[in-house]
This record gives C-alpha cells, sequence and structure tokens, in this order.
C-alpha cells in the first residue's frame, strides 16, 4: 500500500491540498499540517471528546479519524466557529459568559457537540444537555457551567426567535 | 487605600468576565504541543513493561540505525554528568529512594523510563524505540503493602527496610485513658483505591537552546515553574539565570503538575547536548503510568466518645502504598503524613494517636492531587461518626454539631497542633442542612419505596494558604511560603501585574487584576497581567495548596499601597495639590470634588518622556515588587449533604441531590470560585463512586485507558446546589483558599451516603469507590471473600 495519498478536502470554508503519510490522523494533519491547534487530544482513543470536530455536519473524533479518510470533506473545528467579521459563535459567547470553561482543554470538543446538539434538538432538556455532551470529559467544572452554557444559547436562541415571529 | 473604595464600586465580589478565557473560547489557546521550534527534534520513551527486574544489557544499535533518529539515551550515559532524584529529606524515619532519570541497573515499575529516543517526529521515535533490546531480569514484585512491610518481604530499594519510605507515629494528650474510660468506642476500616488525577492534557515540555539570552528555555506544562527552575540548575550543573522557564496555557494540574519528574530533565539534558530543541508530550497512555498516582489507602480509625457523641479521642492505624519511588520535592510523606495528621478536621479531639507509613510498592509513585490526604481522612472519620450516631440513636447532623469546633472556642488548638481561626464549620453545617431540608429528607428517606436511599453528611476543614510557618507537607523540608507579584505602571498608564503563578483555569489572573483595581483605581480594562514567565515574573513558589488567590492577592493588596503612594505624589506634584485631596478614580488622578483631574496615562506618561521637569525624589519609578507571607494558613470549611438512591439489583448509585455550603473566606470572583468547588465536588464523587486504578498481582496495571479508568461525565454528576456562609480569613484581604476543599466534603458525603443506604437493609461498604460489584458485596447479594 502507498505510504502517502493525496487528499483535497475544506477546513473552515477554505481548500487545502496536501499529501500525507496513510497513518496521518486527521486530528495530527489540522495541527501539525495545517497548525490549527485549536484541536485538542486528551486520549487518541476516542474516549475524552476534547479532539471532536465538525466533520459534513456531524461530530466526528479527529483522533480516530485517519487524514486520508476526509478526502473530499468539510471540517470545521474552533477556529473555524467566529463569523467572518470575527464576532464569536452564540456557544462561544456563552462558554465565555457562563464560566463554561476552566483550563479550556476540553473546550473545542464541548462546542463542536453543543453545538450539534442544538441544531439537532433546539430546545433540550438539561437532561438532553447531560446526554449529549456525555462523551466529552471535562475534569474541571463538574459540567454544570457547561450545562448552564448550552441551555443559555437555547434559551436566547428561542427568545430570539418568538421575538422575531411576534 | 479605603478611599478609592469609597468612591469607586468595588470589583472583587463580583463574577468578572476572565479575559484571559477569550482566547481558549476562541481557539487561540497555546498549550504545550501547540509550540513548534524550527528544527526541533521529538523525544519518545521506551519504558518498562516490568514491575521489577534487573537490567542485564540494553542495546540500542538497531534503533539508532533507523532513518530520522538522531540519538538514543540510556541511563549509563547519563550517570555523573546529571545528579538523580533522592527522596527529600523528611523529619520522620524511613529509607531513602533514589530515582534515576533513566533506569540505571533496576527498573521497578511498569512505565518507568528506560531511554530516551530522539528523532526528526515522534512518529519515527515511537517506532525506533520498539528497536530497542533489553534484557531484564524479572526480580519478586511487591504490590500490596501489608505484606511488603513484613520482615522478610522483597525489597524496592535495597536501603528501605520493611519497604518504609516514610514512618511516623505520633501521640498527643491521654489516648490509652480516654479510652478505658469512654462511654462508646467505634472502629472502623476504610480503604480507598489508587487514583489519577487525569488532567485532560498531559504532561509535556520543549527545551529550547540558546533562545533568547538563555542557554537552556524550558517550556512546561507544570504548576511550579520557579521550582522548576532552581532544582533544573541544581540537577544539570547550571547557572539558574541562564535557564528560562515558562509555562504556556496548562490543561489541568491538580497537583499532578506539581511535581519534578524524570522526563522534563532529560528533554533538557538533550537541548543541551544536541544543542537542539527537544519536544516531548506525555501521551494517554504514558500518563497513566508515568505521571504520579494518588491515594491508594488502608485506613483503621478508632474513636472513644462520651455518653452524648462528644468525641474523647482519636486513634488511626494509616497504610499508604506509595509505589516505586518518593516523589521528588514532596516526597513519599505527602499522603500518609495528611491522612494520619489531618484527620481530625473541623472536630474538637482532644487526643489522638496514629501510626502512618508509606510502604514502597513496584507501582508508578504517589505524588500529590488535589486535597492530598484529606479527603480519605474525613470520608473515614465520616463513616465512623454515622456508625456511633446509630449506636448512641443521635441524628448524624446533631452529633456532627455537638463536635464541630464552635467559633467561641476560637483560636482552638487541636490535638494535631492545628490552630482553627476565622471559619465558622457550625454555620455551615446548619446551612447544608436547612437548605436542604434535612429533617424531609430523613422522612423521605424512610417512605422510599423500593428505593434504597442514603443520606451522608460531611464536614470538612481546609488549611489554606499556608505561610512560612507551616510546611506544606507535614515532616517534609519544602517550606513554601512567601511569593511577589511585581506591578509596574505602564508609559501608557496600563497596569501589568507580573506573577509566577500558573493558572489551570483558576483565572488567577482576573482575581489578581480585581484585587488591583480596588486598590489602586485603575480602571479593570487598564489592567493586564503576565503569568508563568521567570524572565519576566518575580519570585514565587506557583500553584498548589490552595494557596494562589491569597498569595497572589495579598502581594498585589501590598505592592498597590506603595504604588498608590508613588503614584499620588507625583500626582500631587503635577496638580499643584496636597497628597491628602487626592484619589484615584477609573484611572484618573483627581481631588475629592473633581476640581482638578490628571488622567494616570498622562502621568505615566510625563514621568518618562518628560522626566527631566520633575523632581527625581518624586519619580522613583512606578514598578514595585512585594513579597506577601500570611504566616499562618487560614482554614476554609465547608458542610455537604449528598443523597443517593442505590439499585439493589445492579449495584448501581445514583447521587439525586447534592447540597453543599462552604466557608471559603472573602469571595474575589463568585462564579470562579463556584467553579472551583464545583469540579472539586465532581472529582470527589468521582473518587466515592468510580474512578480506581488496579494492578494484578505482576504488578501489571491494568486501567491504563480511558475505558478502564472511569471518570464522571455529565450524567454521573447532578446539579449541585450551592450556598456560602463566608468568614473572612486574617490573611490581607480575608481571602481563603478554594481549589481543595470540596472534593474533602464530596468524598465524605457520598461515601456516607452509600453506607447510609446500604445500612438500611443491614448492609455496610468499606471498600470504595462504590463500584457495583463492591455495593452488591456490601448487600450480601454477592459473596464477600475477605
Amino acid at each position: 500500500m502507498a505510504r502517502e495519498q493525496s487528499i483535497r478536502l475544506t477546513v473552515n470554508g477554505r481548500v487545502y491540498e496536501r499529501t500525507v503519510p496513510v497513518r496521518l490522523s486527521l486530528a495530527d494533519f489540522l495541527r501539525d499540517h495545517l497548525h490549527l491547534t485549536g484541536t485538542h487530544l486528551g486520549c487518541e482513543h476516542g474516549v475524552c471528546g476534547a479532539c471532536t470536530v465538525s466533520m459534513n455536519g456531524r461530530s466526528a473524533r479527529s483522533c480516530l479519524t485517519l487524514a486520508v479518510q476526509t478526502d473530499g470533506a468539510e471540517i470545521v473545528t474552533i477556529e473555524g466557529l467566529r463569523a467572518a467579521d470575527g464576532t464569536r459563535h452564540p456557544m462561544q459567547q456563552a462558554f465565555l459568559e457562563n464560566f463554561g470553561l476552566q483550563c479550556g482543554y476540553c473546550t473545542p470538543g464541548m462546542l463542536i457537540t453543543a453545538i450539534e446538539l442544538l441544531r439537532e434538538n433546539p430546545q433540550p432538556s438539561e437532561q438532553d444537555v447531560r446526554e449529549a455532551l456525555s462523551g466529552n470529559i471535562c475534569r474541571c467544572t463538574g459540567y454544570q457551567a457547561i450545562v448552564d452554557s448550552v441551555l443559555a444559547v437555547a434559551r436566547d436562541t428561542h427568545a430570539s426567535e418568538k421575538r422575531e415571529s411576534a | 487605600m479605603s478611599d478609592a473604595r469609597f468612591i469607586n464600586q468595588k470589583v472583587v465580589g463580583s463574577s468578572v468576565l476572565p479575559d484571559e478565557a477569550i482566547p481558549l473560547v476562541e481557539g487561540d489557546g497555546r498549550f504545550l504541543n501547540d509550540i513548534h521550534l524550527p528544527g526541533m527534534y521529538h523525544v519518545a520513551f521506551l519504558r518498562s513493561q516490568h514491575a521489577h527486574a534487573r537490567i542485564r544489557t540494553v542495546d540500542t544499535t538497531k534503533a539508532r540505525a533507523l532513518p530520522g533518529v538522531i540519538t538514543v539515551l540510556t541511563g549509563k550515559e547519563l550517570l555523573g554528568k546529571v545528579e538523580p532524584f533522592r527522596s527529600m529529606p523528611n523529619r520522620f524515619s524511613g529509607g531513602e529512594s533514589v530515582q534515576h532519570w533513566l533506569a540505571v541497573d533496576k527498573v521497578r515499575f511498569c512505565g518507568e523510563a528506560v531511554c530516551a529516543v530522539v528523532a526528526e517526529d515522534r512518529a519515527t521515535a515511537e517506532d525506533a524505540a520498539e528497536f530497542i533490546e533489553i534484557d531484564y531480569e524479572p526480580l519478586p514484585v511487591v504490590t500490596d503493602p501489608r505484606l511488603g512491610e513484613q520482615e522478610g518481604a522483597a525489597l524496592v530499594h535495597d536501603t528501605c527496610p520493611n519497604n518504609y519510605l516514610i514512618k511516623r507515629e505520633f501521640e498527643r494528650g491521654n489516648v490509652d485513658e480516654a479510652f478505658r474510660n469512654a462511654y462508646l468506642v467505634v472502629k472502623r476500616k476504610f480503604k480507598i483505591g489508587r487514583k489519577q488525577a487525569l488532567c485532560l492534557e498531559g504532561r509535556g515540555c520543549v527545551a529550547g537552546y540558546r533562545e533568547s539570552t538563555f542557554g537552556l528555555t524550558l517550556w512546561i506544562s507544570h504548576q511550579l515553574p520557579y521550582v522548576v527552575r532552581h532544582y533544573l540548575a541544581n540537577h544539570l550543573h547550571l547557572a539558574e539565570n541562564d535557564i528560562r522557564v515558562v509555562v504556556p496555557h496548562t490543561g489541568g494540574g491538580f497537583g499532578q503538575k506539581a511535581s519534578i519528574y524524570p522526563e522534563e530533565f532529560v528533554c533538557a539534558y538533550l537541548a543541551l547536548r544536541l544543542r537542539r530543541a527537544v519536544k516531548w508530550v506525555e501521551d494517554r497512555l504514558e500518563n497513566m503510568v508515568a505521571s504520579t498516582h494518588a491515594r491508594d489507602q488502608t485506613i483503621e480509625v478508632a474513636v472513644a466518645v462520651d455518653r452524648d457523641g462528644r468525641i474523647l479521642a482519636l486513634s488511626s492505624d494509616v497504610c499508604v502504598d506509595v509505589g516505586a519511588y518518593s516523589t521528588y520535592l514532596w516526597s513519599a510523606g505527602m499522603e500518609p503524613l495528611q491522612t494520619a495528621g489531618l484527620m481530625p478536621g473541623p472536630y474538637k479531639i482532644p487526643a489522638m494517636r496514629y501510626l502512618t507509613r508509606g510502604v514502597a510498592t513496584n507501582k508508578t509513585p504517589v505524588g500529590p492531587y488535589r486535597a492530598v490526604g484529606r479527603p480519605s481522612a474525613s470520608a473515614s472519620l465520616e463513616l465512623l461518626l454515622d456508625e456511633v450516631a446509630r449506636r448512641l440513636a443521635l441524628d448524624p447532623v446533631e452529633l456532627r454539631a455537638r463536635n464541630l469546633i464552635p467559633v467561641e472556642a476560637m483560636p482552638y488548638r487541636n490535638a494535631n497542633n492545628l490552630v482553627h481561626d476565622n471559619v465558622n464549620y457550625l454555620a455551615c453545617l446548619k446551612l447544608a442542612a436547612a437548605k436542604a431540608q434535612y429533617e424531609r429528607l430523613r422522612v423521605e428517606q424512610h417512605s422510599a419505596n423500593g428505593k434504597l436511599r442514603g443520606i451522608g453528611i460531611a464536614c470538612y476543614a481546609e488549611l489554606t494558604g499556608l505561610g512560612t510557618s507551616t510546611a506544606v507537607g507535614p515532616g517534609t523540608l519544602l517550606q513554601p511560603g512567601r511569593d511577589a507579584v511585581t506591578l509596574r505602571l505602564e508609559t501608557t498608564g496600563v497596569l501589568s501585574i507580573a506573577a509566577a503563578l500558573p493558572s489551570q483555569g483558576q483565572r488567577i489572573m482576573t482575581a489578581m487584576r480585581q484585587v488591583a483595581c480596588d486598590e489602586l483605581g485603575i480602571a479593570l480594562d487598564g489592567i493586564t497581567c503576565v503569568n508563568n514567565d521567570t524572565a519576566m515574573a518575580p519570585y514565587g513558589f506557583g500553584t498548589f495548596a490552595s494557596r494562589t488567590a491569597v498569595f497572589g492577592s495579598g502581594a498585589v493588596i501590598q505592592a498597590a499601597k506603595e504604588l498608590r503612594r508613588r503614584i499620588l505624589a507625583l500626582g500631587a506634584h503635577l496638580l499643584q495639590v496636597p497628597v491628602g485631596e487626592l484619589t484615584i478614580v477609573n484611572s484618573v488622578i483627581q481631588t475629592i470634588d473633581r476640581a482638578k483631574t490628571l488622567p494616570i496615562r498622562e502621568m505615566a506618561e510625563r514621568s518618562y518622556f518628560s522626566a527631566k521637569n520633575i523632581p527625581p525624589e518624586l519619580n522613583p519609578g512606578f514598578e514595585v515588587t512585594s513579597f506577601y507571607d500570611p504566616k499562618f494558613g487560614s482554614f476554609a470549611g465547608g458542610a455537604h449533604i449528598a443523597v443517593v438512591d442505590v439499585d439493589a439489583q445492579t449495584g448501581e448509585v445514583n447521587i439525586v441531590r447534592y447540597v453543599a455550603a462552604e466557608d471559603v473566606g472573602t469571595i474575589i470572583n463568585p462564579a470562579v470560585v463556584e467553579g472551583q468547588i464545583i469540579g472539586g465536588i465532581a472529582q470527589g464523587i468521582g473518587e466515592a463512586l468510580l474512578e480506581e486504578l488496579v494492578y494484578d498481582e505482576a504488578g501489571q496495571p491494568r486501567t491504563v485507558t480511558l475505558a478502564d479508568y472511569l471518570v464522571p461525565s455529565a450524567l454521573e454528576i447532578p446539579r449541585i446546589e450551592l450556598h456560602h456562609a463566608n468568614t473572612p480569613s486574617a490573611a490581607l484581604g480575608g481571602f481563603k483558599g478554594c481549589g481543595e476543599g470540596s472534593i474533602i466534603g464530596a468524598l465524605g458525603a457520598v461515601t456516607c451516603a452509600v453506607a447510609d443506604a446500604l445500612n438500611r437493609r443491614g448492609g455496610d461498604i468499606h471498600d470504595f469507590p462504590a463500584t457495583p460489584e463492591r455495593v452488591l458485596k456490601g448487600l450480601g447479594i454477592l459473596p464477600n471473600e475477605t
């Protein structure tokens, strides 16, 4: 089997073409080749969730995904969450305002997972949020402030939608 | 400085949003593994797969021949060039352990580093490590400390008879008489498993060669940058001022990153020898075996009480499996001495006795982890108090209330010689009980249909912010009691705070900015903080033992007093008004009637760029360094109440309610403090119910991934109801530490709740974590082999 392979993919809206070793993980590709170090590695076997990125709209463990599997894919990492004008994504803002992070190491995976949750379930209960985040380990916060951050975004979105329809 | 407070709205006490968190939510954090230097080599370690073995030969030929490999370093090559880690001396008995950075003649635990491979990339270094051939001669393995301390047991170190790395006996008061005359004596056994801090980011370093003006620059994921610098100099025979240590963003510390380990020192050596930067980042597999473990204790404890349940004496026997080496700096005494010595917690103990020891085994060394020793000390005593309450038909809350050290008795010197003051334990207990509606909980407990509901109560004391009068590790010679900050008014009027007090999420920079804002009247957005860099910060011991906010804030208050004096003196000269009429509000020097004003920015610019027009005695420079020593520590305290439901079919424990009331002194930033407390409770819940590192009889670790070592997810942690009953401390600002206390209360409350639930069906539990299997054994549903 060839040791290297060429891939073409979109990361945070930008198209990249690279030749990569076939054993390279997506996480290492993002971090070492594209220098997008916002994605963190916590366990490298798919348990902790810190490395979670969005791949074709679904959350994926970048430590368990090979770079060569992403040929043609659309990837979004924490660096791609801000709006073009630099405004923080509402989820980023909510984590900041609700103290939803301490060391910040799990934050990239938490943000990607939480954004996916609200896309699928815009009005989750606290238990829904806890279920959705149960594959993402945080060792600092005891989760409460993270859960509150996600619920705050859901509440704000709901309120602004009500305002718009009124 | 009080006038600033009079006019300004205080920011101490408000949940100021932490600017320091912005890079972290935006993906711009700079953690250790994000640092890349041009031409940097990568290091991987070959680790022992034997728990105990003699190294006969090491053959690195094939590994060196692999393309991309720069070199392979063995322990023998380091002999005579660097100083190995010897146990830090302590005042008590126990032998010395010598830990070579890379094993020389023997390996003593699975995971011990044997060789370091340097290659152009990490993958090649790891590939090459597999080509190193080592001939091992297996040796008898010590895995059970109770067997290891017997005469004739195999020895982990020839220098440690009975495998004791530390042993201490202590007695104060007439314990025998108290036990003889007691109305009731109750004894109990408590076992707590081996733990892992499990920082989400492992350890790691980048060692740079001749960066800037320094021979050696070490970027390291660590809690104590200046301490690392001091010991790098000692062990590598370097001049301290030729070394710069920088701590980048750090993905969790919890004490695991407070020790000195071989790997980072090997990298420093390699950078100097190869004249090239090298990088090593610990992967999870390594972290589980090569970074310190914690706890692993067997405790037998007995109390003598009078007819009213008042404690007359406490006696304990503590045996800690401390692993293969005395953890460098802190020694093997951390868990053994603190568990036994601090067992009284917040309770009045007139007489006490203990025997404690740390027994060497062929396992990963045990080091500091959040609240060292005290969670198990507290849990073992709280479980015993519940048994006393049952025997005397007293309510557990009432029994605790009778034994807590009351405010009226303070300052109160307990039998362990610690003085309790400025803390209100009883207020915490009453508040927690009231908020939990404790009496109703008891009624509900008895009417809970089919559920085994248990209620656990734990009261804890934590000595925080220790100054020079008290050693952090009792019996060890390390006495870190002074830390400094430098306040510098920049020429633009912005205030910089420099310190070497790393944060792993405690938002210490935000806390210091808040304190400086109140003290100086400089607007919060005009205050920045540079932290964690020995090239820029004054001396400081760093972050551990719930000390950082106390030291950092105290030093800021002290330095601000002098800086404020200088600012007002120059302001008075420039405005031509007496100093006494001036104050500083929102970064403007002004008379109280605001008739005359001078922005600090203008003053700062003039002091620097127009100095010739200013009398030199009024222009001494606007940079002040101040060392703060709070002398004594401050006790923080709290009371936690946990309610659990135990499933008698599956043995599963579910926490249905959790109420905590805490006395953590004057609060700087409430949201940050609550995050610390809730995070600590979550770790305590993990400790009580889930987390355990397991070894087999051959000393092989069986829990080396996150699929084996279970930490709580968002589903296992309930919503924590948190309340405050704060008493200001005697430290500057009235601050206390709050980083560790809650894990103490959580282990006690949850273990008591589980035992209480089992007791409703005549069961009991002594071994923790309370895994489903142990719960079912405790209920007599599964056979108990012991």
